[in-house]
């Protein structure tokens, strides 16, 4: 199972482009990391203009933070990173300083106790 | 990364306040550690007061690199709780957070795969500063 939780800015990427979006992060799960495409999916968080920021100023930037199976190399990891930024970049012509790009273990706790 | 999501209710935090905390919010982050200030991301969530399980009202919930000491994790929280209420006027004990963790090899940013804290590199500020 992969998760793809992408958090975006009201008004910087239009519903047709995140369709494409949708299409090609479900490829990319499924051909590098070799999920099957039924067992991926993708959320998407729209920040209202005015409630997003970096830097201490009004964001434009985007985030695809991912929830994958455990186990992969930390070589595969990098790879499956790089070509989910490769393909945001060019479907939505933002920069690589407009993007985060996270792909967790399945099974991490970030809030450990 | 950090990402700081500030749970707020519906209408409770102006345009004003939440562009003097994001601002206060980054200055901090920044002057503990030697992140790139546009690396820091601050979010404000509004949703109806009560219809949330946080312990308090308004609530802090982020995430930073692995790694730091815990000290320093501490401090942290509470400089950037008090940034909130300074510009919120919120009382202190109506606020509250905790800061989560992602191994930063886990990330990219700026282009680049995010480096372990306290292991930031001349080269690669160069790289994620050079836009």
């Amino acid at each position: 199972m992969i998760v793809y939780n992408c958090t975006i800015q009201e008004g910087v990427i239009s519903g047709e482009t995140r369709r494409i979006l949708n299409e090609r992060l479900v490829q990319i799960g499924s051909q590098v990391l070799g999920e099957a495409p039924d067992d991926i999916s993708v959320n998407y968080e729209i920040i209202p203009h005015g409630f997003g920021f970096r830097g201490g100023e009004l964001s434009t930037s985007s985030s695809v933070r991912s929830r994958i199976p455990d186990g992969f190399s930390q070589e595969k990891r990098i790879e499956f990173m790089q070509a989910v930024q490769d393909m945001w970049m060019e479907v939505t012509g933002q920069t690589t300083a407009e993007l985060v790009v996270g792909a967790a273990d399945a099974s991490y706790n970030s809030y450990p106790d | 990364m950090p990402i700081y999501r500030f749970k707020v209710p519906t209408d409770s935090v102006t345009l004003e306040q939440r562009e003097k905390v994001a601002m206060d919010v980054t200055d901090v982050h920044c002057g503990s550690t030697l992140a790139p200030r546009h690396f820091v991301h601050v979010y404000f969530d509004e949703q109806p007061e009560g219809a949330s399980d946080y312990p308090t009202t308004y609530y802090l919930d982020a995430i930073n690199r692995a790694g730091r000491p815990k000290e320093i994790k501490e401090k942290l929280l509470d400089d950037l709780l008090n940034a909130f209420t300074r510009h919120t006027g919120v009382p202190r004990d109506q606020i509250s957070g905790r800061i989560g963790e992602t191994p930063a090899s886990w990330a990219m940013e700026g282009g680049q795969v995010l480096p372990e804290p306290g292991q930031e590199t001349a080269e690669w500020y160069a790289e994620v500063t050079a836009d």
